[in-house]
């Protein structure tokens, strides 16, 4: 990825006008050798290296969540709809004996297993609901998590920068990835959330 | 794309602020001290030997450590490198171009400041410097390589030394930013 290339999630630089500058050099004791617009152009630049910086220094194993809930691909559907509920996490992995991850489960794939119709998102699911009177997710409860889950999973590793996780996220319209070890086995997930968590607090 | 080139002209930015009137005072009694030193050196003593120690070129020095202490340009490195690498152009264009003394001071300055540029000790007085090698005189022009012992490279140093005492003695000055 060129470091030029501006990234959609990349913050704006705070708007300094060119009178706080000024201000500043006046609150500084001594002559300095530079113009406003001189500083200007230092401090757009240092930000933009700042915030590569902290892009490429952000992996995936800081932001992780560890405490993952995750379901074997024998699992029923209603029990992953409830263990989901409980914990309120909207995707989960599957995992099989060995914790090697199979695929992920989102509250996506249950919305787009519900629909009929051509859009496959909830209010149109609710819709189809209120009309139809029945409970369009009755076909599910004899499946199991194998049936529904999203696979192959896509996955990170604990070394993943930042700026690769964002770009699958965007590249695949996907919410959360599993953080892998070699073999493929869950060490954790990373969510959009823990991507906005630490733009605006840090890891 | 003329019109690009003449919107250069035009400036992109402001003047940044002027400093208080304590630093005006500041900047005034480190002229006084720094200049006063060599000058009362100069005429009081190294005349008297038929020597030089007062250059033009150390009044431009003096506005930037007394004047402008937080400036790369004034820091200690550039003060010193500066004047002594331009005395030495200048010194070594004179010997080389004269009497052709426009090539000479042609020469020495655009050299100067190219050395000073490529040894990271931009320093503009050196550009005097290397200036006064040429057309500084007789005297000057007799002295040789001796123009970097005695004016340049004592005259620098006392104005080195002064700045150092000088400018730590403000609560709001500190020199210098660094050394190398």
């Amino acid at each position: 990825m060129p470091e030029s290339e501006p990234h959609p999630e990349m913050p704006a630089p705070p708007a300094l006008t060119d009178q706080d500058i000024y201000e500043a050099m006046r609150e500084i004791q001594g002559y300095l050798d530079i113009t406003p617009g001189d500083f200007k152009e230092i401090f757009l630049l240092a930000y933009k290296h700042a915030l590569e910086r902290l892009r490429r220094a952000v992996r995936a194993g800081d932001l992780m969540t560890r405490e993952v809930v995750a379901v074997s691909p024998e699992a029923p559907l209603p029990d992953v709809a409830k263990i989901m509920g409980d914990h309120g996490v909207s995707g989960v992995p599957v995992v099989d004996s060995e914790n090697r991850v199979l695929g992920v489960i989102s509250e996506k794939d249950f919305i787009s297993r519900m629909a009929t119709g051509g859009s496959k998102n909830f209010m149109s699911v609710l819709a189809e609901c209120l009309q139809v009177k029945k409970c369009l997710a009755l076909p599910m409860r004899e499946q199991k998590a194998a049936d529904l889950m999203s696979s192959p999973p896509l996955t990170v590793g604990l070394d993943t920068p930042l700026w690769e996780i964002a770009r699958l996220f965007t590249e695949n319209n996907i919410n959360r990835a599993p953080v892998t070890d070699a073999a493929g086995r869950l060490l954790g997930m990373v969510s959009r959330g823990d991507l906005i968590r630490v733009s605006t607090q840090g890891p | 794309m003329l019109r690009n080139y003449l919107r250069k002209m035009a400036g992109t930015t402001q003047s940044p602020p002027g400093v208080g009137l304590a630093e005006i005072f500041w900047s005034w009694l480190g002229g006084c001290l720094g200049i006063g030193a060599v000058a009362y050196l100069n005429f009081q003593l190294v005349e008297k030997a038929d020597q030089v120690l007062l250059v033009a070129s150390l009044g431009a020095s003096a506005v930037l450590i007394y004047g402008a202490t937080k400036s790369p340009l004034a820091q200690p490195r550039n003060l010193v490198g500066g004047h002594l690498i331009s005395a030495f152009i200048g010194v070594a264009s004179y010997k080389i171009f004269a009497p052709h003394l426009w090539l000479a001071a042609t020469l020495a300055v655009a050299f100067s400041i190219a050395a000073m540029h490529a040894t990271k000790t931009l320093h503009p007085p050196g550009g005097a410097t290397a200036l006064i090698a040429i057309i500084g005189g007789p005297k000057i022009q007799s002295l040789g390589f001796f123009y970097l012992v005695l004016p340049v490279g004592a005259g620098v140093l006392i104005m080195l030394v002064v700045a150092l005492i000088f400018n730590n003695l403000p609560r709001t000055r500190r020199y210098p930013e660094f050394w190398l």
